[in-house]
């Protein structure tokens, strides 16, 4: 079944199952593999992207559902790796792996999007995704700074 | 230090574009950090200087790694070397995976016995002293030649040449990027080489601390890891193995879903099913067996997954299906200690005497169950294979033992298999035995003449481990007047591949004068493997958590009888973490009741000596609500490799590692049921996340003994947090904790 998509905010037109979870499309499909495949079951978060703007594990989200929404992927939060979350990331050697921080960087960008100052509470409920090698101490730490310098 | 030998091998100078590789019939074949992770020649115009490192004609330098990064950082810290004696601008250093193909054609030149051998990682680790010295000394031997040609083109003495920012100065005013004088310095033979700087002159090792190199490229998703990779024609595999180790393969219907969308292929996997080499693999073939599996390949990933999960499947459980529960097993590891193992590790003193004539023992009995080190990408790779020729592209830990493996499966002539190393999502042991890049090679060889990209579900990866083993331990001390022990006894038991390391090599057993440690092996199925810090995992737990109960008979407070204790080891190092993190934790400060801090102590790598291996102490101070709900509030801990390179290398090692063994203590637990595994994905082999940590780990950098070694970090911090936080249970709640994982044991209290 062919599927119209907007991604990144360009149209993409996809031929696959309807039952094909998104992240399959986007990896599989669109070969855009920023997007990770960690679970399947939305439990880890590393598949995250952003429809209309809210944090999605893309798994559990099939192809029929995706049409006339707006999809982000990592490849589309900024064009040069700019957003302050990226910066950011870089600066404080968040990552160790790196594999599970795609993931992270999209649902602490909807974070940031929905609450701009948030506490560490917040933090907690909205970036809830695995990371194996144990960067938290990290993302926390430049989530805070982001938010830190959005403001100023 | 290693003595470096400069044949005329490793440092023969090709002024050609493709180097002395082409010459001899091979292509380099490397994974670049910001391209995509293979096939690059040396570009045109560029010098090999050795196998290790290339100059470009734009001053940009190419070094090669063998010790894969796996998140540690080893591509960072070659590149630091690079940095340190050549002085390139940094981003133009440019690390990329050395060729297996090409270390066998070239007769390991990066894995011969000069520069650390075949080791657990291709050629050893990034800072052990022969990886260090090798680098240092390639890259101080390219400075003096690019500063004598530069001398020679200037009329200047070569001592007056700098070389700052990747330029060559000269007080005249003279100068010249490096790259403009590559191929005149290939043509320079010194009189003498150069020996690596002295650690005083050291620059930029030690004190700068430059985060990984592939940073831009993971935070905008361009990375590419093993589950990235997509090449021309290719098709996809999902797999399905014996839900029981060592089952066998009855039957499966290809019929019922051949019609199915997208499906290409059904395609079966046994052991015994490969073409044998005769390559001397780093590890043992047999570690890296096969399993009995049947996989679906069709044109699209997803098609392969639905398939597969429509596809009737029959298997003969065989043997292992007589482990019908978790508990059934957990008793039989305990009963073999309730004889005298098989195998005396170490005696030493009179240790039977002692204990007889001993008016105070201590007896404690501790339990940890399978963990699977749940890489966060799933295990995968992707392969074409010929009967001429193999492709390989996968996220190994060991790119040798993948690259020999995948030889060894489809009889290709090792010239003729082509092993490409990606990033890799997270390591931890995992990827190291090379059972998974031989399930790739399996799979696909009955697909010939197309790459097969084969992708582990979770739940297949989780079932199908090579995991921490089960391992049971017995502990006896005999306490004098004083309270301090003055024998020890130990037995540990588990399935085959447990370890005792970190047990009868450790300094309460290098110092106490009577000691005997035995161990037993139990005929479990269940396969295993290295896991982050093997045999230590359990044995730090075993050892810490007991020394705590000895502490506790002798009325002494617990760090105050370590300090007694450690501080008469050889090792000053033992004192100073302890030291260190009593005064960093506030340890002794009162606290509400349910809540209590623990310590423990313990070293990777010692193998029995002083001033060897990496010695963590680490203090955790925890809250347990009375219903038995634990909280960690904070964790400090002081360290020892000797030295540093890169401290926040070693800080985010330090970190992480700490967070695997908290999870490892307090959640992982592999349950059997009928000979399977029973936990498959997240949901229920849980992990810990943000909201299930303090706020900081505190690192503390007083320990440090500056003995001159630059020790491993990544395994150590993981043996010693289960302990600290169980000790620290204790002092909570007066429950003492004996069992992993955590989370199953009863910590309430009124």
């Amino acid at each position: 079944m062919a599927v119209n998509l907007m991604i990144n905010g360009k149209a993409t037109e996809v031929d696959a199952d309807p039952q094909t979870p998104l992240l399959w499309v986007l990896r599989d499909h669109l070969g855009m593999t920023g997007t990770k495949f960690g679970c399947g079951i939305a439990q880890c978060g590393a598949c995250t992207v952003h429809i209309d703007g809210v944090a999605t594990r893309s798994c559990q989200f099939p192809l029929e559902a995706a049409e006339g929404v707006k999809i982000t992927t990592i490849e589309g939060l900024s064009a040069d790796s700019s957003h302050p979350l990226q910066k950011l990331w870089v600066e404080f050697n968040v990552p160790q792996c790196g594999y599970c921080q795609t993931g992270m960087l999209m649902a602490a960008a909807a974070l940031l999007d929905e609450i701009p100052n948030p506490t560490d509470a917040d933090i907690d409920q909205y970036v809830s995704n695995i990371c194996r090698c144990g960067t938290y101490t990290r993302v926390r730490a430049a989530i805070h700074k982001a938010a830190d310098m959005m403001k100023a | 230090m290693n003595e470096i030998k400069t044949t005329r091998r490793n440092f023969i100078i090709s002024s050609l574009a493709l180097g002395g590789a082409l010459v001899i019939g091979t292509r380099a074949q490397a994974a670049i950090v910001d391209a995509e992770p293979w096939d690059l020649a040396n570009p045109a115009g560029s010098v090999e200087f050795t196998p290790w490192l290339t100059i470009n004609a734009d001053g940009s330098v190419i070094v090669r790694a063998t010790a894969v990064d796996i998140g540690n950082g080893t591509l960072t810290q070659i590149a630091a070397y690079i940095k340190e004696e050549l002085d390139p601008v940094w981003d133009q250093i440019k690390p990329q995976y050395a060729s297996t193909n090409r270390d066998y054609l070239e007769e390991n030149v990066y894995s011969n016995a000069n520069v650390g051998g075949a080791l657990a990682y291709f050629s050893g680790r990034s800072t052990g002293p022969a990886r260090m010295d090798t680098y240092m000394q390639v890259a101080a031997s390219a400075r003096e030649r690019l500063k004598a040609a530069a001398a020679a083109a200037w009329s200047v003495p070569a001592g007056e040449i700098t070389i700052t920012e990747g330029v060559l100065n000269h007080a005249s005013g003279k100068s010249s990027g490096i790259g403009e004088f590559v191929q005149a310095a290939a043509a320079i033979q010194l009189a003498e080489e150069p020996k690596p700087k002295d650690r005083s002159e050291w620059t930029f090792l030690g004190k700068k601390h430059p985060g990984k190199v592939q940073l831009p490229q993971i935070v905008n998703g361009s990375l590419i890891y093993g589950v990235d990779v997509i090449v021309p024609k290719m098709v996809y595999a999902a797999l399905r193995q014996s839900p029981v180790m060592g089952g066998t393969l009855k039957s499966f219907d290809a019929d019922a879903v051949k019609s199915m969308p997208g499906v290409l292929a059904v395609v079966a996997v046994k052991p015994g099913d490969n073409v044998p080499t005769d390559l001397k693999p780093p590890f043992p073939f047999g570690v890296s067996t096969a399993q009995h599996a049947v996989a679906v390949i069709a044109e699209h990933y997803w098609q392969a997954r639905t398939a597969l999960d429509a596809l009737p499947v029959e298997w003969d459980d065989g043997p292992g299906a007589q482990w019908k529960t978790t508990q059934q097993m957990n008793n039989a590891a305990i009963a073999a200690l309730d004889k005298p193992g098989e195998k005396v590790e170490v005696s030493t003193g009179d240790f039977d005497g002692v204990f007889k004539a001993a008016r105070k023992t201590v007896e404690g009995t501790y339990l940890t169950p399978y963990c699977e080190q749940a890489p966060m990408e799933p295990l995968n790779g992707t392969a074409m294979v010929t009967p001429e020729r193999v492709d390989f592209w996968h996220p190994s830990q060991h790119s040798q033992m993948a690259y020999m493996v995948a030889a060894d499966e489809t009889g290709v002539k090792p010239e003729n298999v082509f092993f490409h190393q990606t990033f890799v999502g997270g390591g931890f042991g995992r990827r190291v035995f090379s059972d998974d890049a031989r399930m790739v090679v399996a799979v696909a060889k009955h697909f010939p003449g197309r790459p097969v990209h084969v992708i582990w579900s979770r739940e297949e990866a989780t079932r199908q481990g090579r995991y921490r083993p089960l391992m049971a331990g017995r502990l006896w001390a005999a306490l004098g007047d004083d309270g301090y022990p003055t024998a020890l006894q130990g037995r540990v038991s588990g399935g085959p591949g447990f370890f005792v390391s970190g047990i009868n090599d450790t300094a309460i057993t290098a110092l106490l004068p009577n000691v005997q440690i035995e161990s037993q092996t139990v005929p479990f199925h269940i396969l295993t493997g290295p896991y982050r810090g093997p045999g230590y995992n359990s044995n730090a737990f075993f050892i810490e958590t007991f020394l705590d109960e000895c502490a506790v008979a002798a009325g002494v407070d617990p760090m105050e009888y370590r300090l007694q204790i450690f501080g008469k080891w050889a090792d000053i190092g033992w004192a100073k973490c302890l030291n260190e993190v009593k005064a960093k934790s506030r340890w002794g400060e009162a606290l509400p009741k349910g809540q209590g801090r623990g310590v423990a102590i313990a070293n990777w790598g010692m193998g029995g000596k002083a001033d060897a291996g990496t010695t963590v102490a680490t203090v955790a101070k925890v809250e347990v609500s009375k219903e038995g709900v634990l909280k960690i509030l904070q964790i400090d801990l002081a360290f020892d490799t000797g030295r540093i390179v890169n401290e926040d290398a070693v800080r985010t090692e330090l970190e992480g590692g700490t967070m695997f063994g908290l999870n490892m203590a307090v959640n992982e637990g592999l349950n059997i049921k009928d000979g399977q595994i029973v936990e498959g994905n997240f949901d229920e082999y849980p992990m810990l996340r943000m909201a299930d940590m303090p706020a900081q780990i505190n690192v503390h950098f007083g320990g440090l003994s500056d003995n001159p070694r630059f020790n491993e970090i990544g395994e150590p911090p993981a043996g010693v947090i289960g302990p600290a936080v169980g000790n620290a249970i204790f002092q909570a709640t007066g429950t003492r904790i004996r069992q992993m994982p955590f989370r199953t044991q009863d910590m309430s209290w009124s």
